[in-house]
């Protein structure tokens, strides 16, 4: 053992070397196996929690129930067999910082959903499921954020507990249908408010959801046969 | 005896991060809420541990020449199976949020260090003990800091929400100049305990040369560039 210790061979050296590389590859190997399963349950969950938000009752899986369209993914939700609602995500690369990733809510003749109107306001079935936008700035525009408090983890939960909390802009497109003309923000000449300091994200945002709303409208006959289709 | 003072050495006496100064890059850059310093402390505290018990084990047959490379395999193993796990089981949030510091645990120097500073010279007892307290003292450092940032931001810890009526956030303390004063009153707060313990017991208080401005040479240097004797 000693000798071990101290050689020099450069032969034995390298092989040492070789069955450390050896064991550790078998390790990862073992460990990767055992992790795959959870890690894709993992990340069909998280696309199941957003979808569960943006659509209305169903009792299918509509993660399986997919079909892709000019770069948006169109999710289906079906009620006893038939199509009730769909899912759609796209994404944009006109964030402030990159990738802005949306998550909408359709019915089926193109208008985007209303999940629930509380206090006169209108919440729509918007959400934005990935973006690296400015913390305090652009994340306003872009976030639903839950805000628990320390009087609220006591209190028993009220029947609105279920509903996503509102975003001034994200609910603006409640109940609109994406015409022939691209929605803009007011800055622009548009009808839509848009963030002060956040103008790029706003922008951003009401593009992307343009992009997803009008890409099912024109290619609605087609989205609505092939989510109708049987479960595969 | 000397198992707990290997155990508790990393909490205070030899904190990798408030006294070592090491593992910057993760203390930095995670710190911004308490949930994120809690849970990359413990990754690494995981990634400690194993890697001081295989190289603790195997540290008498490892050939001298190549032990640093053997030593990398075996935390570079490591770090890929808590990668894998944490994709697998931890909070969405929590992986999203670490990221790419996850990976990063590999070029810490805290574990590198721990391995050929203590590991590669001791038992598997003592360096279980090690590793334990070393990573106790860095999650308990990062939770610090992580809670102090996110508390002067939002007004919140871990994500609860403490002062209810602040609902505009200040975000200088979440971004990276936040980071970097806080840790600043951090470092001078312990430096002031201990010194002021120092003075208490009588003695002459010396700081960790990482703290200590008299072995900073930063200031010796005159216009002309040349080093003053």
């Amino acid at each position: 053992m000693k000798k071990l210790k101290e050689t020099e061979n450069i032969i034995v050296l390298g092989i040492f070397l070789g069955i450390c590389g050896a064991i550790a590859a078998l390790v990862l190997a073992y460990f990767a196996d055992l992790t795959r399963e959870p890690i894709k349950k993992m990340k069909m969950q998280e696309v199941n929690n957003a979808l569960k938000e943006v659509l209305p009752a169903f009792d299918n899986s509509p993660g399986n129930t997919t079909f892709k369209k000019d770069g948006v993914t169109f999710y289906g939700a079906k009620k006893n067999g038939k199509l009730v609602a769909v899912a759609a995500a796209g994404d944009t690369m006109k964030g402030y910082s990159g990738k802005i990733v949306a998550m909408v809510g359709l019915e089926l003749n193109g208008k985007i959903r209303t999940i629930a109107v509380v206090d006169g306001k209108k919440l729509s079935a918007v959400l934005i499921t990935e973006q690296k936008e400015t913390p305090g700035l652009g994340t306003v525009v872009c976030g639903r954020n839950r805000q628990k408090t320390i009087v609220s983890i006591f209190e028993k939960p009220g029947k609105d507990a279920n509903l996503p909390p509102g975003n001034m802009i994200l609910d603006q497109f409640a109940g609109k249908k994406a015409g022939k003309t691209p929605w803009q923000v007011t800055k622009t000449g548009g009808k839509f408010d848009y963030m002060t300091g956040a103008t790029i994200s706003s922008k951003a945002v009401t593009g992307v959801v343009y992009k997803i709303a009008r890409t099912f409208v024109v290619n609605r006959k087609e989205i609505i046969k092939e989510l109708s289709k049987a479960e595969k | 005896m000397s198992l707990i003072k290997d155990f508790t050495k990393g909490i205070w006496k030899e904190n990798p991060v408030l006294v070592m100064l090491l593992g910057m890059c993760p203390t930095l850059a995670v710190t911004n809420n308490a949930e994120n310093g809690l849970s990359m402390g413990v990754a690494t505290t995981c990634v400690l541990l194993g890697c001081n018990i295989v190289i603790s084990m195997v540290r008498n047959i490892v050939p001298k020449k190549i032990r640093i490379p053997v030593y990398i395999v075996v935390i570079a193993t490591f770090v890929t199976v808590v990668e894998l796990l944490m994709a697998a089981y931890a909070p969405p949030a929590i992986n999203k949020s670490l990221g790419i510091f996850i990976p990063l645990i590999v070029v810490n120097c805290i574990v590198l260090g721990r391995a050929e500073a203590f590991a590669s010279k001791t038992g598997v007892m003592r360096s279980i003990m090690d590793a334990l307290g070393m990573g106790l003292g860095f999650a308990l450092a990062l939770t610090a800091l992580g809670g102090a940032r996110e508390f002067l931001a939002t007004g919140s810890l871990f994500q609860i929400k403490i002062i209810i009526p602040w609902t505009v956030d200040f975000m200088l303390w979440t971004s990276a100049p936040g980071a970097f004063i806080i840790l600043g009153c951090f470092l001078a707060g312990m430096n002031k305990l201990n010194m002021r313990k120092a003075v208490k017991r009588g003695e002459v208080y010396i700081p960790p040369q990482g703290l200590d401005c008299r072995h900073c040479r930063l200031c010796d240097i005159d216009t002309t560039g040349e080093e003053i004797e």
